[in-house]
């Protein structure tokens, strides 16, 4: 049987031996997020479809089912959904400067030699598309980062109903705080776990510390993990500040 | 009172020796990068002048239109023996950029320098000079880190660049030591990172330890059944030719990266678990072993479905510039998707089953822990 086929099936008898109906949904979840990527992916083929918008609304499809679908809708997850978003948005802009800046769109001299066959005179915009890829490689993560410092703030509120916007402000970053570390560490082992065998390579042909820093691919890769840092910094005082002013509103 | 007015106003002023010397520190990395080009041996260029800038509307076989430009530059050669001399270079890019960039005035690009025969000297683009841009944006994420995180943003990045030291070391040693497996080197840095990392974020003490168990439990367990199920399954579907780079065995370098992918995400979990478990146990030291294990189960259900998300998209995500190529050169949609995704799954898949299995570990290690100290005292 496909080995993919048989890890799929471990992972789902898993979460549903462990998390009931709650593992079940979770699966479930990877596999809508799964899909919307790759319709998003084909629309992207399309010269005239622009590939940042089209990943603003992927992402915020994709942080809609992780937050409404496996949690459920309730003031929390909404709170935290417009958190996503606002992030997005703005870690977009920053990243679309970033790529266009060090010229790390497109593909690799590696990766070139490697697929000469194809055409690469393909007429959509490669720097839309790098400034896409490093904002999704993040999303999950600052999605998981806004529920994890909402949802205590409106805990914090339900005990204290009179606290005011500022403390209650101070107390989401605090518990963001005690989270950044854990949640920057997540991404960055995943980064270098799938950086491993580039590593190898240039260590095989002997690239010099100064050839692998200018390289396109390495260039692109710590940009990713750059960037994921900051995405995973900035939800926080973002969604602080949110919640803080939903709560206290009125 | 004025003692503890004294002492704030000296952590004040510590404040703003710390941020004075970072910001000098920035600064001065950033201006020895725009003057390093005598560091580097590779001739380097800046380009001062765009001569002619010629465009052609291309199609390729598959029906993409799209427009290549071929732009002549005079670029001044920044280092080596020809420093300061003047070179006409040749730069071809197209609209959809999606291997040579645009270049314009003040650009900095490795060059090969081909003819020395005429008073003029004529060169090709080799690659950009990147090593500028990644330091301002280095420096942007320091300074967000800490701003945001401070104590807790520094730890990050220490823990980031030791974590990444032990990674390059372990290669090192790995390339350096052939005979030796790379999954069994890999093993042991995950060990010491391990035991590092959650000794850096919560100190020695009880949770500490438990936090440190499970996670080399369910890494090494997810390591067992990721291997027996490549083993028994004769790793149909894998497409190992997507790593056909190597010079070395794919599967090997593959299953390593699989175990430092995954070790963040389960160590979150071996975290979580044990920390919310034993603040559970601090209020009330009295509680049952019964009430530990259904909270936990409460907590595990919480976290599984967002840190399977956070695997899934940071590897999947890299693959959209090759699902595009491939796509658009009318491979089929079958072919695309098994070319470029099959060990990004894997990887995915594995890191689900790492993260979802260190819950039930952690619960019970954390158990153990707690009950020892219950019938302690």
């Amino acid at each position: 049987m496909n080995t993919l086929v048989v890890l799929a099936i471990v992972l789902l008898l898993l979460m549903a031996a462990i998390g009931g109906k709650k593992g079940v949904r979770s699966f479930v979840a990877l596999f809508v997020n799964f899909f919307v990527l790759l319709v998003a992916v084909l629309i992207m083929t399309d010269p005239y479809a622009d590939p940042i918008v089209l990943t603003l609304i992927a992402c915020a499809i994709i942080s809609c089912v992780t937050l409404f679908f496996i949690n459920e809708v309730n003031s929390k997850t909404k709170t935290a959904f417009i958190s996503t978003l606002v992030t997005t948005v703005l870690m977009l802009l920053f990243i679309f400067i970033v790529t266009e800046q060090s010229m790390i769109h497109g593909f690799g001299e590696e990766e070139v030699e490697e697929q000469t066959i194809y055409s690469y005179y393909l007429g959509i915009d490669f720097v839309k598309i790098a400034a896409s890829v490093i904002i999704m490689s993040t999303i999950g993560a600052i999605t998981d980062e806004a529920i994890a410092v909402s949802s205590p703030m409106f805990e914090i509120h339900k005990h204290n109903p009179s606290i005011s916007r500022k403390a209650l402000f101070l107390a989401g970053m605090r518990i963001g705080k005690d989270l950044l570390g854990t949640n920057a560490n997540t991404l960055f082992f995943a980064f270098f776990g799938g950086y491993l065998a580039l590593l190898i390579r240039y260590k095989d042909l002997e690239y010099t510390l100064g050839e692998i820093v200018n390289t396109k691919i390495f260039s692109a890769e710590m940009m990713t993990i750059l960037c994921g840092g900051i995405g995973v910094a900035l939800i926080i005082p973002i969604t602080a500040w949110i919640t803080a002013y939903v709560l206290t509103r009125r | 009172m004025n003692k503890c007015k004294n002492m704030l106003m000296y952590r004040e002023n510590g404040q703003w020796i710390y941020w004075g010397i970072l910001f000098f520190l920035c600064l001065g990395s950033l201006i020895f990068v725009n003057y390093n080009y005598s560091f580097y041996d590779r001739p380097i260029a800046q380009v001062i002048e765009i001569s002619d800038e010629r465009q052609v509307e291309v199609t390729d076989g598959s029906q993409n239109h799209d427009t290549v430009y071929t732009q002549s530059l005079v670029a001044t050669i920044k280092n080596g023996e020809e420093k300061g001399q003047q070179l006409e270079l040749t730069n071809e890019y197209s609209d959809s950029r999606a291997y040579h960039p645009k270049l314009s005035k003040g650009d900095d690009v490795f060059v090969s320098i081909e003819q020395t025969n005429t008073d003029k000297l004529v060169g090709s683009m080799l690659d950009m000079k990147r090593d500028q841009a990644l330091l301002i944006v280095a420096w942007i994420f320091i300074f967000v880190l800490l701003a945001v995180g401070r104590k807790q943003g520094l730890f990050a990045m220490i823990s980031l660049v030791v974590n990444a030291l032990i990674i390059a070391y372990a290669l090192e040693l790995y390339i350096d030591t052939s005979n030796i497996s790379l999954l069994f080197i890999m093993s042991g840095a995950v060990i010491v990172m391990t035991i590092l990392s959650l000794l850096f974020v919560s100190g020695f003490q009880e949770q500490t330890y438990a936090a440190i168990i499970s996670t080399l439990l369910g890494t090494f367990m997810l390591l067992f059944i990721t291997v027996l199920v490549l083993w028994l399954t004769d790793e149909q579907g894998l497409r190992f030719e997507e790593m056909a780079f190597l010079s070395r065995p794919p599967q090997a370098i593959f299953m390593a990266g699989v175990l430092v992918g995954a070790l963040g995400a389960v160590m979150d979990i071996g975290v979580s678990m044990a920390s919310s478990l034993f603040s559970l146990y601090e209020k009330n030291n009295e509680i049952s072993i019964k009430d530990l294990r259904e909270s936990g189960i409460e907590i595990g259900k919480d976290i599984m479905g967002t840190m399977t998300n956070i695997l899934f998209f940071a590897y999947v995500s890299g693959t959209i510039p090759s699902l595009l190529l491939y796509l658009m050169n009318d491979a089929s949609l079958g072919f695309t998707l098994s070319m470029n995704l099959s060990l990004e799954l894997t990887r995915a898949l594995a890191g689900g089953i790492g993260i979802v299995l260190t819950i039930p570990i952690g619960l019970y290690t954390t158990i153990l822990f707690i009950h020892r100290k219950q019938v302690k005292s």
